[in-house]
Formats: structure tokens, sequence, C-alpha cells
């Protein structure tokens, strides 16, 4: 759910994606600025909150970051009902990792808010030698379903800020056109009808 | 004993200064709280050290004479042949546990100790039981080629001061066995529990042993109801003395909730846990060495990977899944942690990978790397096995499954309690669009591993492992609402409220407050209790991973369908009405829902016509949108409440806007009051010295007046004398005058009659009429002088005192007039 006020938004966002695709070391590497080799496992999921001045707004992320297991699925929409934006993360050195991404942005366009902001983005790009999904491939498929690609890598930091940032901009500029003016309380209100009759 | 505590746990305390005593990472930001709990953490480990070895050692003495009677008997034939065994046993044991900081050398040698003793209590039974377990594990030694860490895998029995702990608790497995037996007699578990019957027949003292503690259980009120129906079934050796355990167990019960001392938490964990119940020689080694085999197969069966889903049937395919997951987990598990290394984790996976071929339902879910790795560092290789054996499967179970149920039933029970406890609480985060599961449900997944600091964390571990239970998960989570809901409920959205609750709970450091807070604040919050509300919200959960399951095709069917009939019920009646409504259908909902579920799982879904698919879903999704649409309500007062106090505030701050103002100016006006009033005092004291000064100088006008007068009056006086004097002086003068022209005219007269008759008789005459008698002697001329001069020398002497010699003369002078006047009288 994203609010404005003042051009404060304050937007949640999910970060979905495979075991071990680097959603974790993302948001390390965005919120603190930090990269550890081994990240501990996420166990359900964790929060993180971080805000980004863009242009004329700032925007307050709070970030969910799941867990990557397959059966921890079962969880996922609970974070991600009412999210404003999403990244969905895959891990460029492997195949499944970026079939399992496909199956969350199918998921995030069934269930999930319509104006979701969705971002893909191919982590560990620190690691061409290894790369199997290709840019090209990815790129296709971005363009395809109306998200953005980003191939990032949290070890060397390369793009991380940027995903963000780009979100930022787009959610700041999807309010603008949402809401020219108003009051505060009556953009929640819209925006939680609108959420609550689109996702579950 | 009390020697092998200190032991065990002072090498511990010296890791590095950024992890805590059991090595684990401490954050930085927690680092300062740490070191100041630190010492109350070592002197509440003392205390609770102190008060188990009390317990423990008059534990020892009411147990003594049944061990020993047996012992004494039966143990020393098989003691010998067992001697040579254990020997080699932990020779093996020890110069392999000198490269693996988990276990403590000492805590081993005293579990060899202990295990001597203890072979030799049971007996018989051990001596048919170790040639087994130790012969298959030489063999796999000498097979493989990391053979290291598998002799380590050597199971421990428990010292003997904690059997009886064990008894009781390894009871509680085996009614769950047998009921499980009862309820489903399919698979694998059924094998299991076969084999457990037949143990017990080995042993027959400890089944004795075993009736006891049955009773004892029984009685305990906190146990959950389901036992209670299996005490029914088989109430055997009733009769049998239930007293004496009764006092014990809650006296154990409260030392539990006290806290484990750390040297004895890993045996104490496996007899709460009730390991020596569910073991089964070979098993586990069983379990591993199906790896060999496996690895064989893999070639082929990766291929058809990521189709198959974890079903029973295909135990080998879903091996492949999980093995890669607990891969990538491994360096994941404590990163950095001293004890985890490469022979750690080689044990952690061997351990996960056991457990995953044991239960291929639940396989490997993440959260059990972190379990498996924190019992390894408390515990030997397979007796850690056993214990998440135990947990998973009993106190978790169907929580790590592949739909999880179980812990999203849990999440909503929770809520429900949380909204029973605090509804203040629940309406602020109702109004920041805060779920609580989504802080809770990471907390229950985990075992608050990683989520508080880690001696609370063991704390909680303590008594949820000795209770049996996920009762303690509902109890920690709600005593840490209740610690931080007065925080949250200033939060002012919802990112904050998540942030503060995630950082205020991974900062508990007070263990005891929090463990106590839980066990004692929260008794009403019990199995039973849980398990009614588990069954309420079981339904709605399945229903809603039905509906996930199922394509979203159908989903968006009915959602078309849905909304048209929302919009529909959206034109009637007022909210409340509609409120009610979707109370009515909810409850229409979970009691029928089930039905129609189940006619579509048990059913072929082709063989129905869309239709009433169709039909299912929409009231599924009407329910669900009444529902939503109630909290939509909920929230617009809410949000329409919260602008009233917005623009309430708002008048507020015109108002005391105002009132500053206006104040101000009464500050402003009292501040000239009081200059105004200084200046009147500054006035009024002028004055009053003018007053006075006036005062002052009419006195002495006064003064002077009277001054004036009295001078006046004495001028006055002055003159009048002055003037009498004056007058006197005239008569005198007068007088004088008179008595002149007498005198001459006597002196005349007389100078006429000496011409006469000269005759100094009548001088004498004179003088002898005056004095006839008194003064006859006396001069005459000296006399006569002062009868002369009295009458009128009085007053000329008073008047002019100068002039005396003059009047001296004059009276000379006179004394001759008068002679002559008073001769002229005469």
């Amino acid at each position: 759910m994203a609010t404005s006020g003042n051009k404060n938004i304050n937007a949640k966002l999910v970060l979905l994606g495979d075991v071990g695709a680097g959603k974790s070391s993302l948001v390390l590497r965005f919120v603190k600025g930090q990269f550890v080799d081994f990240q501990e496992s996420t166990i359900g999921a964790a929060f993180f909150s971080q805000t980004l001045a863009v242009n004329d707004a700032t925007v307050k992320f709070e970030i969910w970051d799941t867990a990557g297991q397959e059966r921890y699925h079962s969880l996922a929409p609970m974070y991600y009902r009412g999210a404003a934006a999403a990244v969905v993360v895959y891990d460029i050195t492997n195949q499944a990792s970026f079939a399992r991404a496909k199956k969350w942005v199918q998921e995030l366009q069934a269930q999930g808010n319509p104006n979701m902001v969705m971002a893909l983005a191919g982590n560990k790009a620190d690691l061409p030698d290894a790369r199997k999904v290709t840019t090209e491939e990815a790129q296709t498929y971005a363009q395809e379903n109306g998200l953005f690609l980003m191939e990032t890598s949290a070890k060397t930091a390369i793009n991380v800020n940027d995903v963000f940032y780009e979100i930022a901009k787009r959610l700041s500029q999807a309010q603008q056109v949402q809401n020219p003016s108003g009051m505060v309380l009556m953009d929640r209100a819209t925006e939680k009808a609108t959420s609550s009759s689109c996702c579950s | 004993m009390k020697g092998t505590f200190t032991k065990n746990f002072n090498p511990l305390i010296t890791f590095e200064h950024k992890r805590d005593t059991y090595g684990f990472a401490v954050r930085p930001q927690h680092l300062q709280r740490y070191r100041e709990y630190s010492n109350i953490y070592k002197v509440e480990e003392e205390e609770r050290s102190d008060r188990w070895e009390d317990f423990l050692e008059r534990q020892a003495e009411s147990a003594q004479s049944p061990v020993n009677g047996i012992s004494e008997e039966e143990g020393n034939a098989a003691s010998h042949t067992e001697a040579k065994i254990q020997e080699a046993d932990t020779v093996v044991e020890k110069t392999l546990q000198e490269g693996d900081t988990i276990v403590d050398k000492t805590l081993q040698e005293a579990d060899t100790i202990v295990e001597n003793v203890e072979e030799a209590s049971s007996g018989s039974k051990s001596a048919a039981e170790d040639p087994v377990e130790n012969v298959p594990e030489q063999e796999e030694a000498s097979a493989e080629k990391d053979t290291k860490m598998h002799k380590v895998q050597i199971w421990t029995h428990i010292r003997p001061s904690l059997i009886s702990i064990e008894d009781m608790m390894s009871f509680r497995v085996k009614k769950r066995k047998n009921l499980l037996n009862e309820e489903q007699g399919v698979g694998r578990k059924n094998n299991l529990s076969v084999i457990e019957e037949e143990r017990p027949s080995k042993g027959a003292p400890e089944e004795d042993s075993e009736d006891e503690f049955y009773d004892m259980e029984r009685s305990d009120p906190v146990q959950d109801t389901s036992s209670l129906d299996n005490v029914n079934s088989s109430s055997g050796g009733d009769a049998v003395s239930p007293e004496p355990f009764f006092p014990w167990k809650v006296e154990l019960e409260s030392l539990v909730r006290g806290g484990v001392p750390m040297a004895l938490r890993g045996e104490l964990w496996q007899a709460f846990v009730g390991v020596k119940a569910r073991r089964l020689d070979g098993y586990y080694h069983g379990l591993l060495a199906t790896e060999v085999n496996a690895q064989s197969d893999k070639d082929f069966v990766s291929a058809s990977n990521g189709t198959s889903k974890g079903s029973n049937t295909g135990g080998r395919c879903a091996n492949e899944k999980w093995k890669g997951q607990i891969e990538k987990d491994l360096p994941r598990t404590f990163p950095g942690h001293p004890a985890l290394d490469e022979d750690g984790r080689n044990a952690l996976r061997r351990l996960l990978t056991a457990y995953a071929r044991h239960n291929p339902s639940v396989g490997y879910c993440q959260a059990m790397n972190f379990f498996a790795g924190l019992l390894l560092l408390l515990m030997p290789e397979e007796n850690a096995f056993w214990t998440l054996v135990g947990i998973i499967d009993d106190y978790f179970d169907g929580y790590y499954s592949e739909e999880m149920i179980e812990s999203q039933v849990d999440q909503l029970v929770l809520e429900d309690l949380v909204r029973e406890r605090f509804p203040k609480l629940v309406n602020h985060l109702d109004y920041l669009g805060v779920q609580v599961a989504w802080v809770t449900g990471p907390w229950f997944l985990s075992i608050f591993v990683n989520m508080l600091p880690w001696e609370s964390v063991l704390r909680v571990w303590d008594v949820l492992l000795f209770e049996g239970n996920r009762v303690m998960l509902f109890r920690t989570a709600l005593a840490l609402l209740e610690l931080y809901g007065p925080a949250l409920v200033t939060t002012k959205d919802a990112g904050d409220a998540v942030t503060l609750l995630q950082s205020l709970s991974g900062s508990t450091f007070d263990s005891s407050q929090l463990v106590l807070t839980a066990s004692m604040g929260y008794q009403t919050v019990n199995e039973a209790r849980l398990q009614e509300l588990r069954e309420k919200h079981r339904s709605s959960v399945i229903a809603a991973m039905e509906e996930r399951s199922k394509g979203p095709c159908v989903r968006k069917d009915s959602l078309g369908l849905a909304s048209k009939l929302y919009s529909f019920k959206n034109d009637h009646g007022p909210l409340t009405k509609e409120a009610n409504a979707a109370e009515g259908l909810g409850d229409l909902q979970t009691n029928g829902d089930l039905c129609p579920l189940e006619l579509i799982g048990d059913t072929d879904a082709d063989s129905l016509p869309d239709l009433q698919e169709q039909v299912v879903w929409l009231k599924v999704e009407l329910c669900r949108l009444l529902e939503e649409k109630r909290s939509a309500v909920l929230r617009a007062e809410e949000l329409e409440t919260a602008l009233m106090e917005m623009v309430k505030q708002d008048n507020r701050r015109q108002l005391s806007a105002k009132v500053e103002q206006l104040e101000q100016e009464v500050a402003e006006l009292r501040q000239a009051l009081t200059d105004k009033q200084e200046q009147e005092r500054v006035m009024l004291q002028v004055l009053m010295r003018v007053e006075q000064e006036q005062k002052l100088t009419e006195d002495a006008r006064r003064f002077a007046e009277q001054d004036a007068a009295a001078q006046r009056y004495a001028a006055n006086i002055l003159q009048e004398k002055y003037e009498g004097a004056m007058a006197s002086l005239a008569q005198m003068e007068k007088r004088a005058v008179m008595a002149e022209t007498m005198l001459e005219a006597t002196l005349q007269y007389q100078s006429g009659q000496v011409k006469a008759v000269q005759s100094p008789r009548a001088v004498h005459r004179d003088s002898s009429t005056v004095q006839p008698t008194q003064e006859p002697a006396q001069d005459i001329p000296t006399r006569k002088i002062s009868l002369l001069s009295r009458p009128f020398g009085l007053g000329w002497r008073d008047r002019n005192k100068e002039p005396i010699e003059g009047n001296i003369n004059e009276s000379g002078q006179s004394t001759v007039t008068l002679q002559k006047d008073t001769n002229g009288q005469q």
C-alpha cells in the first residue's frame, strides 16, 4: 500500500525469489551497505525499512524479505498482499531460479495489486563466467510482462540502489497521476478499497 | 557433579568478544547490552547449577534403591563383556572429541562413566543392544572415506541422575506412538512402533518404572487432553503408587522454568524429548547408509527432479530436491560459529539428510538447519538426530511439511489470543495496517532462533521441550507483546511498528523476565485451549490452500462473479446488517465448506460440472469479500475517528494559539501593572519622605516659635523689670532729690540753728531714743549709718551692684541725708 502526504510516500515492497538467489543480500546491501558471503537463511520473512529521496518526493520503503524455499510460498501472500512494489530476484547463474522468478511474476500478476511496480533483478552479476540466464532472455521476458529488469550484484553493489531508486521514481510518478491533490486520509481510504478488492 | 558443571561452561565463556558464551555472533548493536547481561547470566547460571545439583542429588537418593537392586543382580554378568566394548568406544570418542569443540571432553568422560553405570543397570537389554550398535559403525568407518565424523555419531546415554526424568518423558513418547498406531496403521511409522513395542519386552524392570511414571503423567493437569484419552484405554498398572512422583514433577517444572544449566542442557533436552524411547538401533546409520545406493540413482533421478512434490511414493525423487537446499543452507547456518567447521558442517549435512529420509513428507525445511545446528552444539550426532525427530515429528507435527498448514493455523490462533488479550494494541496495529502474523510467523517457524538473544532462545526451548507442545511459543509471543505493546502503540506507521517490534524483541536480554512472564502470566493459554482454537481455524486455512492450488483461471472467473455479487450486496441495507450477514455466512462457511471441498478433493475434478465448482468458489469468494468489506468498513470508521481526532487537534492547536496570545497579553498587562505598582510605591515613599521632612520642619518651626515666645516673654519680663527698675530708679531719684532737698533744707535749718544755739544734746538725745537699752556700747556713728541705710540700702544693693562703691559713697552721703531725713521726720 502506498500512501502520499506532502510528497512522503510509504511503500510496502516485497522481495520474492528462489532459495539463495540473494534476496536478503540485496536488501542488506541496499539498507545497510553490507555484504557477507554467507547470509543466514531467512526463516519466514525479515523486515527492513529504508528511505529514498527521488525528485520531489521521499519514499519510505517497508521491505519484506521473504524466505525462498518453495514451501514458504504459502506464507508469501501475507507479505505481498497490499504491496506497492515487488522485486523478483533470480540468480543469473541458475536457470531454475529464473523459472521460479517467472512463477512469482505470474502469481503477482494474478493475485497482487494491479498497480504494483514490479522489478526483475538478476542477481550475482559479478559472476559472468557462471552465467546461465542471458540478459536477452530476461529482457525479453521483462518486456513482455511489463517489468523492468536490472542485473545486480549485492556483492559489488552494482545496480542495487538503482533498482530501488527506479521503483521509488515510478511510485512517486504513479502517485502524482493517481492523486494530483487531496487529503491523506482520502487517499488511504481509496487505496485500501482498491487493494482489498483486487487481492486476497 | 559440580566439578563437571563448572569445568564445562568455563572454557566456553572465553570466546572472542563478538560472540556470546555459546559461540553465537552477537549483533554489534547489542554488544553493549550483552556485556551488561553476561554477568547476570553467569550469576544465574551458578544459582541454577546449585539448584539442579541439589534436586538431582535428592532424586538420586530416592531412585537409588530400585536401580541398584536390579543392577547388582543382573548387571554383573553382562558388564564384563560390556566393558571391553565400552572402553574401545570411549577411546575412539575421546580422540575425536579433541578436534571437536562442540562437546566438552569432561562431559564426555562423565558420559562414558554414566554409560557404564547405565548399561549395567539396564542389564541384559543393553548387552543385546550394544554390539549391534557398534559393529556396523566400525564397518562403516572402514568402508567410507570421511570416516572421521562417523565415529563421533556414537550414541551416548545421558547421565544416570537424569534417567528418571528421561523415563518420565519417554513415556510421553510411547503414548503418542501408541496413539498413532491406533489411528493410522499404515506406512513406516507403523514399523517404528512395532519395533518400539518389542523393546519393553527385553527388560522387565523398565516396564515397571514406566507404569509408575505413567500414573504420574496422568495426574498432571498440564498434560494435553489426547493423552488422557489414552490413559483410559490402557490403564494397566493403576494401583502402583503415584504419590511420590507428583510433587517431584512440579518441582522439576519450576526448575525448568528457571532455566537448565548449560552443562546439563544437552542431556536434559534429550530426556525431555524422550530420545531413549524414540531411538531405534541402527536406524540412523541405516538412513545414512542408503546414501551410497542413492548416489548411483542420482544421475537419472535428476532428470525428473522438480516435478514430483515430496509425496511418500517419490522418496528418492524428492531426495534430490532437498539435497540441493541442504547444501545451500549448510554454510548459511550460524556462519562463522567456531564449532561449525568442516566436520561440524558434515555432521549437520548427515543429520539433515537423515531426517529428510526419515520423514519424506517433511523432507528438509529451512529452519531445521538452525535447529539441527543448535542440537549438534549440545549433543552427539545421533542424539541430536533423535531430538530433532522428536521436535519436528511430534512437537511441530504439520509445521514444516510442504503446505505448512499448522504454522498458518497457529498464526490465526495467536491472532485470536492477541485480540483477546491486547485489544488496544491490535486496534492500533489494525489502524496502521500491520498484521501480527507478519512478525510472529517467523518467530514461530524459527522457534525464536535468531529472533531473540541466545540466552532467551535457549530458555524458551528449555520450557518448550519440557512441556512437549507448542504452548510455550504462544506464551512467549504473548509475553513479548505484553512487554513491548506499550511502545508499539506509540508508533506512527507500519514500518516503524514492525521495526520497533523486531528490534525490541531482538534485544530481550532479560531471559528470566521473559520466561517467567510467559509461563506465569499466560497459564490459561494451554494445550486444550489451543487445540480448540486450532480446530476452529484449520478448515479455513485448508480452504485457502486448496483455493490457491487451483489455477489462476478458475480464480479469475470466480473473482468476476464474486465482485458482481459483492457490488450487489453493497447496494443493500446499512452496514451493520451486512456485517451480521457476513458473520452468519462466515459461520455457514466454516461449518459447511469442508463438505464441498472434500467432495472436490475426493472425486475427480474433471467429472464435476464447472457450475458446481464455481458455486463453491463463489461461496468462498463471497465470504472472503464480505469479510474484507467488513474490515474495510471498520478501517473506514477508524480513519474517520482518526480524522475527527486530527480535526479536533487542529482546533485545539488554534485555540491553544489564541490562548497563548491571550496569555501573553495578560502577562504584558501584568507586567505593566507591576511596573505601575512599583512606581506608586516609589512615589509613596517619596511622599512619605517629604511628609517626614515637612513634619520635621514643622517641629523645627514650632520649636523655633516656642523659643521665640520664650524669648519674647523673657524680653517682656526684662522689659518689665527694666521698667520697674527704671520706675524705682526714678522714684529713688525723686526720693534722692527729695532727700537732698530735705537735707539741704535741714542743713540749712541746722546751720541756721547752729548759728543760733549750738547744743550737742540734740544728737545725743536722738541716739538714746532710738536704742535706749539694747546696744549701749555700740559705736554710735556706724549704728547711725546702718539704721539709716537699712530701708533703702537693700533695694539698692539688689538692683545695682557695680556702683556699690559709688553707692557706699553715696550712702555715706545718704546716711548723712538719712540722718537728716530721720531727723527731719522726727
